[in-house]
C-alpha cells in the first residue's frame, strides 16, 4: 500500500514534469516566431519638464531656462528584444549630446535629460533613432527666458 | 638724341590726336567768344584755376581749397549769367560756323551810310540813339522795342529820329544792313562822374555799354555832338573817319586793307599757336609728369553667366593694385575708374584657382599697372540645388508662469529651398523669425516668415513664403 502510494506520487511528479516541459515547448513554438516578427515601435515621445511615475509631466514645446532641466521621454511597445536607442540632442543644428538608452522587452519607457544653462536658449531638437541609426522621430522645442 | 628718340617712341597717335583736338576746341572757343564778356570772364576763371594749381603745388591747403570752391561756383555762375550769350553764339550760327568758318567778316554793314546819316542828324541837331549789338542777345537788357526789320538807308534813319515820329525818343537797333527794332528803352547808367551836359540819351547809351559789349552812338539834340559808348567808356567823335573806324572796328568788318587782314590773321595765328602750346603743356603735365606710384585696394568683380552655378567663397574680395603714372594723373584717379573683373564662366563646381593678369584690370588712360597683390585668387563654386527642409519656430521671451505652450502645428511643415549644394548639405532645419511669447495668453495662430541664412538661399517658387503657426496654450500642472 505504502509502496503503491510512493509509486503514484513519483508517477504524478513525472507526469507534471512532462506536462510542464511539453507546455513550455508548445509555448516556445508559439511565442518565439511571433516576437521575431514584431518590430520595435515608438509608442509615445514627448519633451517634458520632468518624469513622474514613469510618465511625462508638463509636456510642452517651449521651456523656460528657469526650470533648470528638460527631458525627452520615449516609450516603446512592443520591444521584441533587448536593444538600445539613441537620443541625439541638437541646439540650432549643432550636435549637443547623444544618449544611448537600453530597452527591455516586452515594453519599455526611458528618458534622457539635459541641464539648462544660459547659453542653451534657442531652438532645439531631439532625434530618436534605433541602434541601427534609423530615425524614429524628431521632437522640436525651444528654450527661452 | 637717344633720349629724344626714346621719348618720341613713347608717343602714340592717340596722344597727338588728343592734343590737336583739344587745341582746336580751345581755339574755336576763343574765335567764337572773343570780344564778349564771356571770354573775359572765362579768361579770369582760367587764371583763377592756374593760381589754384600753384597753391596746390606749394601746399597751401586753405588757399587751394578756397580757390577750388570759387572756381567751381564761378563756373556755374558763368553758365547761368551768360546763358543768353552762350546760346546766341551756339544757336545763331550753324554747325559750319561753329566748327570751321573764318571769323573775318565780309562787309555787310553799310558803315558809310550809317556814318553819313549820323552826321546829317548831327548837323540838324536831331537827337538819336543807335545801338549796334555785339554777340550778346540784348533781350534781357532792353525793353519796349518795336519790330522794324527795315532795310537800312539814310532816309530811314532820318525819319526814325524825326521829331514828330512817335518812336524818335527810343533807341534804334541796327544789325548788319537792317534796322531791326526802334523805340527801344535802354537801361540807364548810375555813374555820377558824367559831364553835366550829358542827357538821358548819354546815360542810356552808357547804361547798355556797361552791361553788354554793344556799341551805342548818341547824337545830342542840344549840341549836335556825336559820342560813342562802348565797354563803360564814352568817346567823343569829331570826324566822319573816326565814326567809320569805330563802326568797322565794332562790326569786325575789314575792307581790302592788307595791313588789317594781316593783323587779324596774325592774331588768329597767335591764338591758334597759344592754344596748341597751352594744351600741349597741360597734356604733358598730366600724362608725362613725374612718375608716381600709388597703391589702391580695388574690389574684385566675379562674373558668371551660368545661373546653375553659384559663387560660394572667394579667397579675396579685393586686390591691392600698385599703379604708376604722372603725379597729376595718379592724383586724379578715383577707385571707381578702376575695375578688376574675373570671368568664372570656365570655372567648375568646387575650388578653382585664377591668376589676375593685366587683361582682368581696367585702368584709365595713362596709368600703368606695376603689381597685383595677391595675384592668385581662389573661388569656390557650387551647383544650385533644391532641398525640402523642415521648419521650426524660434520662440523668444517668456510665457506667464502658470501657462505652458503644449503643442504647435505648422502649415506648411516643410519648405523648399534653393541654394548651393554644399550649403544645403549642412542645413537640416529652417527657422522662422523670432516669435515673442510675452503677449501670448491663449491658443491661437499667426503668420510668420522663415529666416534664410546665409542670404544666398532662396525660397523655391513652389513653396509658400509665409508659415501659419497654430499653437495650443494650457495651464501648467503644478
Amino acid at each position: 500500500m505504502k509502496r503503491t502510494f510512493f509509486t503514484s506520487i513519483i508517477l504524478l511528479v513525472c507526469i507534471a514534469f512532462f506536462l510542464s516541459v511539453w507546455g513550455f515547448a508548445q509555448n516556445n513554438k508559439d511565442t518565439l516566431p511571433r516576437r521575431a516578427l514584431e518590430k520595435l515601435t515608438l509608442e509615445n515621445a514627448a519633451m517634458c519638464e520632468e518624469i513622474k511615475e514613469y510618465t511625462p509631466y508638463n509636456s510642452a514645446v517651449v521651456f523656460s531656462i528657469k526650470i533648470g532641466k528638460v527631458s525627452c521621454f520615449t516609450s516603446f511597445d512592443p520591444v521584441p528584444e533587448k536593444t538600445f536607442i539613441y537620443h541625439k540632442w541638437y541646439h540650432r543644428d549643432k550636435p549637443s549630446t547623444k544618449k544611448k538608452l537600453t530597452l527591455n522587452p516586452p515594453r519599455w519607457s526611458t528618458y534622457s535629460s539635459i541641464l539648462l544653462r544660459e547659453t542653451d536658449k534657442g531652438p532645439w531638437r531631439v532625434e530618436i533613432s534605433d541602434q541601427k541609426g534609423n530615425l524614429l522621430r524628431i521632437l522640436r522645442f525651444s528654450i527661452t527666458d | 638724341m637717344d633720349m629724344l628718340l626714346s621719348f618720341l617712341a613713347t608717343i602714340h597717335w592717340q596722344d597727338v590726336a588728343d592734343i590737336l583736338l583739344l587745341s582746336y576746341i580751345l581755339f574755336r572757343l576763343y574765335v567764337l567768344f572773343r570780344g564778349t564778356h564771356v571770354f573775359r570772364v572765362i579768361a579770369g576763371l582760367v587764371i583763377l584755376w592756374f593760381f589754384q594749381r600753384i597753391a596746390v603745388f606749394l601746399g597751401l591747403i586753405l588757399t587751394s581749397w578756397a580757390l577750388q570752391g570759387i572756381t567751381a561756383v564761378a563756373t556755374l555762375i558763368i553758365i547761368i549769367v551768360f546763358r543768353n550769350e552762350i546760346r546766341s553764339v551756339l544757336q545763331a550760327k550753324n554747325l559750319k560756323a561753329i566748327l570751321w568758318s573764318s571769323p573775318i567778316k565780309t562787309a555787310h554793314t553799310p558803315t558809310e551810310v550809317i556814318a553819313e546819316s549820323i552826321l546829317a542828324l548831327s548837323r540838324q541837331h536831331i537827337g538819336a540813339l543807335i545801338v549796334f549789338p555785339a554777340m550778346e542777345n540784348l533781350r534781357d537788357f532792353v525793353q519796349s522795342g518795336i519790330q522794324w526789320n527795315g532795310l537800312l538807308s539814310k532816309e530811314m534813319i532820318a525819319s526814325i529820329f524825326w521829331h514828330d515820329n512817335p518812336v524818335h525818343d527810343g533807341a534804334a537797333i541796327i544789325q548788319e544792313d537792317r534796322i531791326t527794332e526802334v523805340g527801344v528803352i535802354l537801361p540807364l547808367s548810375y555813374r555820377n562822374d558824367l559831364p553835366s551836359h550829358y542827357g538821358t540819351r548819354h546815360r542810356a547809351a552808357l547804361g547798355l555799354a556797361e552791361v553788354t559789349g554793344a556799341l551805342i552812338i548818341v547824337v545830342s539834340e542840344e549840341t549836335g555832338n556825336v559820342v560813342a559808348a562802348k565797354d563803360s567808356n564814352i568817346i567823343d567823335i569829331g570826324t566822319n573817319d573816326e565814326l567809320i573806324k569805330i563802326l568797322k572796328d565794332h562790326a569786325g568788318v575789314f575792307e581790302e586793307e592788307k595791313g588789317f587782314f594781316r593783323k587779324e590773321k596774325l592774331e588768329l595765328g597767335i591764338a591758334a599757336l597759344a592754344s596748341l602750346i597751352l594744351i600741349t603743356a597741360v597734356w604733358f603735365s598730366f600724362s608725362r609728369g613725374l612718375d608716381t606710384l600709388m597703391t589702391l585696394e580695388i574690389p574684385v568683380e566675379y562674373t558668371k553667366s551660368d545661373p546653375k552655378i553659384e559663387i560660394i567663397e572667394t579667397s579675396v574680395n579685393a586686390v591691392s593694385l600698385q599703379l604708376g603714372g604722372s603725379s597729376a594723373l595718379i592724383k586724379s584717379i578715383r577707385p571707381e575708374q578702376i575695375q578688376v573683373r574675373l570671368d568664372l564662366d570656365k570655372a567648375v563646381a568646387g575650388r578653382n584657382t585664377f591668376s589676375i593678369t593685366r587683361d582682368n584690370i581696367t585702368l584709365p588712360p595713362g596709368i600703368f599697372l606695376k603689381k597685383v597683390s595677391p595675384s592668385v585668387v581662389e573661388a569656390t563654386l557650387e551647383v544650385i540645388i533644391k532641398k525640402a527642409l523642415p521648419l521650426q519656430v524660434d520662440w523668444v521671451g517668456k510665457l506667464p508662469e502658470h501657462l505652458i505652450l503644449s503643442e504647435i502645428k505648422l502649415d506648411p511643415e516643410k519648405i523648399e529651398i534653393i541654394g548651393g549644394n554644399r550649403i544645403l548639405e549642412n542645413i537640416s532645419t529652417i527657422y522662422t523669425a523670432k516669435i515673442p511669447l510675452d503677449n501670448l495668453q491663449q491658443s491661437g495662430s499667426m503668420m510668420i516668415n522663415p529666416v534664410l541664412n546665409p542670404a544666398s538661399l532662396k525660397i523655391s517658387s513652389e513653396s509658400k513664403d509665409q508659415i501659419i503657426v497654430s499653437y495650443v496654450i494650457k495651464p501648467r500642472r503644478q
